[in-house]
């Protein structure tokens, strides 16, 4: 789990709960990213990125981490489930021990799709929440 | 892979091939395509000939957000009916955003 | 393999520990049921200075009282992978660690049984059970029945006048099989 500066210039900040394979592919996509200023810009997004399976034992926790984030940054940051089993339990829908989705216990804003997704599909979601359109 | 093929991003529906026979929807590891289709008669070749009946694809729908792109409804599929793409699956702001209805609305 | 009775396990444990197979790789647990009544519980060790030699152990308990000792006082490690045997098959290990390790407090069950049904498919509508030609599932007239979830006859919404299932008629039920049924 950890922070990154998408842009390198503070604009928009992004936590990855790396809980499965998705979360590789976060580190694809985030390869360009710097590593957080100290102080998080009252102007900077906030976005809680999501990648892999949410298992029930596990999922309190991932509903703790999305609230620890609204408090340290003082407004509710855009959660994105990375993948087919952040956004629906994936594969292990028919789990015994698998949350069929974050959005169970949490408010999604992004769902993106894929086993796992491309890297370009969470930067280019990243960039419409940033409010850059890519050329 | 060779640089013909598509990267297995997204698979597509080729709607003429499809006799809804179900197979996908079988072989489907996640359960995430649904089928909805009915008969109707057709005219047999000769006059007073035996009518034999046809099946009609009313609905092929993907729900992506179930899927694992393991790609076997495109292996499986008996006349080649589906295909991978290369461009990403498209995001969405809810799970019901995800699901995609491939067969194109009639248009008289 | 080699074949421990549950009296001896602990004790073939400690003595393949002082052989000098020291390094605990793992412990694992096995349904049998369709060909014994047990669980098999197995063990492997190495030995660092050999190679990395493994030697196997391997314990059959009755699949109604699975009890056998622990052998986190031997290898500590073992701890873990006894907890999860014990919460995904319902084995005993005495004297062992009770906490859960990978499944919610809350949960009930022990998945990893052959005869527990996963019970979120036979709950859902398969899209599969269409037939060609079809919009709507019937209910009324028998349809297919995915891999993985038993025959409705078998578990489920069967027949009263059978007798209850055994557990080899449903494991055999959701593999495909089709087990013959009595009547009571």
């Amino acid at each position: 789990m950890r922070w990154v500066d998408w842009y390198g210039d503070g604009s928009l900040y992004v936590l990855d709960v790396a809980l499965a394979c998705c979360a590789l592919e976060f580190d694809a996509a985030s390869a360009a990213a710097a590593a957080p200023l100290p102080t998080l810009d009252e102007q900077a997004d906030v976005v809680v990125v999501i990648s892999g399976t949410v298992t029930d034992r596990l999922a309190p926790a991932v509903a703790a981490i999305v609230d620890g984030c609204e408090q340290q940054a003082g407004r509710r940051p855009t959660v994105i489930s990375f993948g087919a089993c952040a956004t629906s339990g994936g594969p292990y829908w028919d789990s015994y021990a698998v949350t069929k989705g974050i959005d169970q216990l949490v408010a999604v804003d992004v769902y993106i799709p894929g086993c796992p997704p491309p890297p370009e599909a969470l930067s280019a979601v990243l960039d419409r929440v940033a409010g850059r359109v890519p050329l | 892979m060779s640089s013909g093929e598509p990267s297995h991003r997204w698979i597509r529906l080729i709607e003429p091939a499809c006799t809804s026979c179900m197979i996908c929807a079988r072989e489907c590891p996640t359960w995430c395509i649904n089928i909805d289709s009915h008969t109707e008669p057709v005219e047999g070749p000769a006059p007073g000939s035996r009518g034999r009946t046809q099946h009609v694809l009313d609905s092929f729908a993907i729900d992506w957000s179930l899927c694992m792109y393991c790609g076997i409804c495109v292996e499986e599929c008996p006349f080649d009916a589906l295909e991978w793409v290369s461009d990403a699956s498209p995001s969405g702001s809810s799970p019901s955003a995800l699901v995609e209805e491939m067969v194109q609305p009639q248009s008289n | 393999m080699n074949e421990v009775a549950p009296e001896g396990w602990l004790a073939a444990v400690e003595k393949l520990k002082a052989d000098g197979f020291a390094y605990f790789d793992w412990l694992g647990c096995v349904d049998e049921i369709g060909r014994l009544d047990c669980f098999r519980v197995v063990l492997v060790v190495r030995n660092l200075a050999q190679g990395a030699e493994a030697r196997m152990l391997s314990c059959l308990l009755p699949r109604d009282d699975p009890r056998i000792d622990t052998v986190g006082g031997v290898f500590a490690g073992a701890a873990w992978h006894e907890r999860e045997a014990a919460e995904l098959f319902g084995v005993e290990f005495i004297g062992g660690e009770r906490r859960r390790l990978l499944l919610s407090p809350d949960f009930e069950g022990t998945p990893l049984r052959k005869d527990e049904v996963l019970a979120a498919r036979t709950g859902m509508n398969w899209p599969g059970a269409k037939e060609p030609g079809e919009s709507e599932f019937s209910p009324s007239r028998r349809r297919l029945v995915p891999p993985g979830v038993p025959d409705p006859a078998v578990w489920g919404d069967r027949d009263e006048s059978l007798t209850s299932p055994e557990p080899t008629e449903v494991v055999e039920s959701a593999v495909g099989g089709r087990p013959r049924r009595r009547r009571t």
